[in-house]
């Protein structure tokens, strides 16, 4: 990587790159299947596969739902159960989030700083092409003797280091395999993403001046470079002491098994503000295009985001609670766990302030915003619960930790992830999606997620443990609900294929600048030219956010929206 | 740009309005906390009560929280929405320092303080559930040799009950009383504090007593002394709570909290009972699995069942 | 990291790279290397981005040792079973040779640096073979002790973590040799390394820190033998 990037300083590796035909435009398919350094190719490409392990994960959670929808375990065998319920985690998280918000990070962070591309195109086509393989490193564990992984996504030992069937080739090597050609991937992503925002902002873009998404995607991409290096040291422990006999997390050879979790946690407590950032980054996006007003408190939103990532690591004890923490640790890591809040929350009331006396419109990506956010708000309070000790000692490990955990990731995350594919889709397809269809992807996926996660918090009050593969008859209420709510999501999907794909391939042509909004990415063609600006880079001389305000963004603003709209200058 | 239909007149809420919201709110919130009392299971130890009421301060002022913003975000949707074909901009409102100061330092105050009330009953639930964990040179040879027979608690301590050894293995409970006696069913003695010995003797579980509203992680490695005080008679469920493994969902057991007479009365005869293999459904479904040509992915197999004196019986139903 | 701290009023100057305008940013090298008004879009892996990508990625890379070293006194300090049977603790002697060898090739590549900056293409060759043979003579010591060593890498968690540590550290000092053979092949070409030399200070740059992270791991390992 340091080779690769460092060794031709005066070399500029786009200038061999072939004239691009326009993203969307016939025939151009197939430099999406290809090493393309272009950061909207690469964006795309990322967002498709997540997209498509987002149906594998999402299969492989209906079936868990099927075999919970009564108590016994009578669809899969239990170790088929425990199979599916770590792959679904680790797809969702490895192969779904992150990637999908890599790929939005791609997509967006060029275009709204004025950037032509990543500071490092090659390394940026690097990053994505080793998404396909640990994706297939990790599906390959299907079919290798004994099954995938069944240790959960914590992999935590001495479990994950039993290897039943004494295979050197075992579902948790593959599954560790995975896990750090991601790690690394994510790190030369997080490498590429900081020094594109730290260097190549358009003219007069301080940092004060530019997006809320910038400042998240920054601030999220920090906690990759300072977590995941912790992570990477666990999983290499853990590696050998699966494969080559080290006793590190073994206390027969003196070694700790709760060192790991540190490890582990370390890194994947702060890895949820790696996913809930650069959503924070979308809602702050979107809410003022749709409100018609100015963020609310720019400036304060914009710190709060660094806020969450300096405490984001110093909390993961909080997952340890109950494994033996001294009393003074669990009340400190409780502290620090209730102060996220606070920065938490003047984002929230941020958002909630832009709403109020705007001009609101409900677009689709307004009704995922607006959902996700009171989504969030709920997901915020049972993580205050969580946090406090006592409560966490009855409800940690049980279902009501998996409700809080999918109210994060699916009813606030991935509500964002939706909002931001439609809000941005006629930007870089150049094509409208249908609001009718969005609508109905909409209601169908806000129904199914509240009936799928919501009655797992009774569930878990009552005393459910989370991964269980049957349970006592007195939780099946609440289990047949959040079975249905999952199958109904399975069926949410349906509407969301259906649109992106046939509006891309026949929706109406979309203008410059369809919802009216304010931004360098809103001065570009849809879909944008190979380099973004190239060498007309506008400079920027007020706030992103100035709805009402009646200012430009930038110098010479009409000629950049002529030009856009394909105009003469 | 230019504000002609603006929705001025209607768009504030006068301060009438906020006061009776706010107590329609408070009002939400207080019902709500009484609640949540509901949603848990009964209060079976001298700890419950402690969570109970934590819980329900916290559903208190997070449904103050969750039904104010959401009023809010609702009226905006009620009164701020935009008239179809309307392509104005809203209120070019870009901040308040005063209100950003307000909702920065009412939170902080409102966290430190549920923080500060926590932390007084983490000091509480330290006596009523407590734990230490003994530092042993060869923690499994300790492990190994888990029955302290007779080895009576020191004389001020004539109260407390114990130790008794909790073995987790994949996928059973044993429990060993300071008299010997062996049992796959858990039996205390009602209001009176008892001393556990926390043991695994393979990966990782949990400890977890819904009724009781306590949990501890066993570790392999290392022995856990464990302290709490049942308060209500009654059958409840004792449930692993940290993932172990193939047959993790079946590594449950009862509890059965009993007065003191009772709990004697059990204890004698359960002294005299022959020691025979405990039931184990762990161990019954591996048998079927063996019997369907071992279809499934891989897993250890059960240890086998634990000897006990007195076993589980699966056919008894628990309260909570 | 210095340009977060941009206030929030300072005027939008139009300048042809926004960020360096910061005070801070400026005092990273080759700043004066503009000719155009937009040089950074002229330009896809510009020479200053390398450096701030280069110099983020071994932030980063040193928490992977960080994590490794907390790792390694955590056990130290707690673990009930630590030395194996029969093993008295670390021979000092040849690692301290290694380990002065190690830390002044630290020097020798700097003088490198400087030859190459003075385009003294000869003298920069002569200084960077001088380099490579004493991380080779590090390298090759390493191997010698490892194999002489009375416990593996299942003795225990001592043995596991001493491994651990001294091979992962071993990885990046190969890694080191490597780029820097590349380079001097570079060099016999000059056109590749001269103009700006980039990609010789941040191999040079990743030499010295593969030194700094061998004296701590020295001092924890070699030092802190102690229980």
């Amino acid at each position: 990587m340091a080779s690769s990037s460092s060794s031709s300083p005066s070399f500029d590796p786009r200038m061999i790159k072939e004239p691009q035909p326009l993203p969307g435009s016939p025939g151009s398919w197939r430099r999406y299947f290809s090493f393309n350094t272009d950061a909207k190719v690469i964006g795309i490409q990322y967002i498709a596969v997540a997209l498509l392990f987002l149906l594998v994960g999402g299969l492989l959670a209906m079936i868990m739902r099927g075999e919970l929808i009564t108590p016994p375990a009578d669809l899969v065998d239990p170790t088929v159960y425990n199979g599916l319920y770590t792959m679904h985690g680790t797809v969702m998280l490895f192969l779904f989030l992150f990637p999908v918000l890599n790929g939005f990070n791609n997509l967006l962070i060029p275009p709204m700083i004025g950037a032509p591309d990543m500071a490092f195109p090659r390394l940026n086509a690097l990053a994505f092409w080793l998404f396909p393989v640990f994706g297939v490193i990790l599906m390959a564990s299907f079919l290798v003797p004994g099954g995938p992984s069944g240790s959960g996504w914590w992999a935590y030992p001495p479990l994950s280091t039993q290897n039943p069937l004494g295979h050197a080739l075992n579902g948790q090597l593959l599954w560790i395999l995975a896990v750090a050609v991601s790690g690394v991937s994510s790190i030369m992503g997080a490498v590429n993403f900081c020094t594109t925002i730290i260097r190549m902002r358009a003219p007069g873009m301080g940092l004060f001046k530019m997006p809320i998404f910038c400042w998240t995607a920054l601030a999220a991409q920090l906690i990759q470079l300072m977590g995941l290096p912790v992570l990477t040291a666990g999983a290499v422990m853990l590696l050998f002491d699966l494969s080559f006999g080290t006793s590190f997390f073994k206390p027969e050879g003196g070694g700790d098994p709760m060192l790991y979790q540190h490890f582990f946690w370390f890194y994947s407590h702060p890895a949820v503000y790696v996913m809930v950032l650069p959503i924070f980054g979308v809602f702050s996006e979107l809410f003022p295009v749709y409100a018609r007003k100015p963020l609310f408190g720019y400036h304060v939103v914009a710190i709060a985001s660094f806020a969450i990532t300096g405490l984001s690591l110093i909390v993961w004890v909080h997952h340890m609670f109950y494994s033996g923490t001294p009393q003074w640790m669990r009340n400190v890591f409780m502290v620090t766990t209730m102060l996220i809040a606070v920065p938490t929350g003047i984002k929230v009331f941020a958002w909630i302030a832009t709403l109020w006396r705007g001009s609101i419109r409900l677009s689709t990506p307004m009704l995922f915003c607006l959902a996700g956010l009171f989504n969030f708000i709920f997901a915020g309070i049972t993580g205050v619960m969580l946090a406090t000790v006592p409560v966490d000692i009855h409800v940690g490990n049980t279902y009501f930790v998996v409700g809080h955990f999918h109210y994060v990731i699916f009813n606030m995350i991935t509500f964002g992830v939706f909002a931001a594919i439609y809000h941005w889709f006629p930007k870089f397809t150049g094509r409208m999606y249908y609001e009718g269809l969005g609508k109905l992807h909409f209601i169908l996926t806000f129904i199914g997620s509240t009936l799928n996660f919501l009655p797992m918090h009774w569930a878990g009050l009552m005393g459910m443990p989370r991964r269980v593969a049957s349970y006592d008859p007195e939780f099946a209420s609440a289990n047949v609900l959040a079975s249905l709510g999952a199958f109904l999501l399975g069926v949410a999907t349906i509407p969301f294929l259906l649109n992106i794909v046939s509006s891309w391939v026949r929706g109406p042509k979309a203008p410059p600048n369809p919802w009216n909004a304010i931004g360098l990415e809103w001065l570009l063609p849809s879909p944008p030219a190979a380099e973004n600006f190239a060498e007309d880079v506008p400079t920027v001389i007020s706030g992103p956010y100035g709805y009402g305000l009646g200012q430009p963004l930038v110098e010479d603003q009409e000629r950049f929206e002529r030009r856009a709209a394909g105009l003469k200058p | 740009m230019t504000s002609t239909g603006r929705r001025q007149p209607s768009a504030s809420p006068n301060l009438v309005l906020v006061a009776a919201g706010l107590g329609l709110d408070a009002l939400a919130s207080w019902t709500m906390a009484q609640q949540s009392y509901h949603w848990l299971p009964v209060q079976a130890s001298t700890a419950a009560p402690y969570v109970d009421n934590l819980f329900a301060l916290e559903t208190g002022i997070g449904t103050f929280i969750l039904l104010g913003c959401s009023a809010v975000i609702a009226w905006t949707l009620l009164f701020n929405r935009a008239p179809k074909y309307d392509l104005d901009d809203g209120d070019p409102i870009e901040g308040n320092l005063t209100l950003e100061i307000i909702w920065t330092i009412i939170p902080l105050l409102v966290v430190l303080a549920i923080a500060w009330h926590t932390i007084g009953i983490n000091h509480t639930l330290a006596t009523l559930g407590g734990k230490q964990r003994l530092a042993t040179a060869a923690p499994v040879a300790t492990a190994a040799l888990p029955i302290a027979t007779g080895s009576p608690p020191s004389a001020a301590d004539s109260a407390e009950l114990g130790p008794i050894q909790v073995i987790a293995r994949q996928w059973s409970w044993e429990f060993i009383y300071p008299n010997g006696v062996r049992s796959s069913e858990l039996h205390l003695p009602v209001d009176r504090q008892i001393h556990f010995r926390l043991i695994s003797m393979d990966v990782l579980h949990g400890f977890y007593i819904p009724a009781f509203r306590l949990k501890q992680d066993l570790i392999p490695g290392s022995v856990i002394d464990y302290r709490l005080t049942p308060s209500r008679q009654g059958r409840y469920r004792l449930r692993d709570s940290m993932f172990s493994g193939g047959y993790f969902a079946t590594n449950q057991t009862d509890v059965v909290v009993e007065s003191g007479a009772d709990f004697a009365a059990w204890l004698a005869a359960a002294e005299r009972a022959p020691l025979r293999p405990s039931f184990n459904e762990a161990n019954d479904l591996w048998q079927q699995r063996l019997a369907k040509r071992n279809r499934g992915w891989a897993t250890v197999p059960p240890a086998p069942p634990p000897e006990v004196n007195v076993s589980l019986d699966p056919k008894n139903t628990h309260e909570a | 990291m210095t340009s977060l701290s941009q206030p929030a009023g300072t005027p939008a100057v139009p300048s042809p790279i926004g960020p360096e305008q910061d005070p801070g940013a400026s005092a990273s090298p080759g700043h004066d290397g503009h000719g155009s008004g937009h040089g950074h879009n002229a330009h896809g892996a510009h020479a200053d981005h390398t450096m701030t990508g280069f110099v983020i990625f071994l932030a980063s890379e040193s928490l992977i040792f960080l994590a490794l070293f907390v790792g390694y006194a955590v056990f130290k300090s707690s673990s009930p079973l630590w030395l194996p049977a029969g093993v008295e603790g670390l021979e000092v002697r040849e690692p301290l040779i290694n380990t002065v060898v190690l830390v002044s090739s630290s020097l020798v590549i700097w003088l490198a640096e400087r030859a190459l900056h003075r385009q003294r293409l000869g003298e920069f060759r002569a200084w960077w073979l001088l380099t490579m043979a004493m991380g080779t003579y590090f390298v090759v010591g390493q191997a010698i002790e490892w194999q002489h060593l009375p416990f593996g890498l299942a003795s225990g968690v001592f043995g596991a973590s001493f491994y651990l540590l001294t091979g992962f550290h071993g990885l990046h000092v190969v890694t080191g040799l490597a780029l820097m053979a590349l380079f001097l092949v570079r060099s016999l070409r000059p056109g590749l390394v001269l103009p700006e030399g980039k990609g010789v200070i941040a191999v040079s740059l990743f030499w010295h820190f593969v030194d700094v992270i061998w004296v701590v791991l020295f001092v924890l390992t070699y030092v802190w033998q102690r229980r």
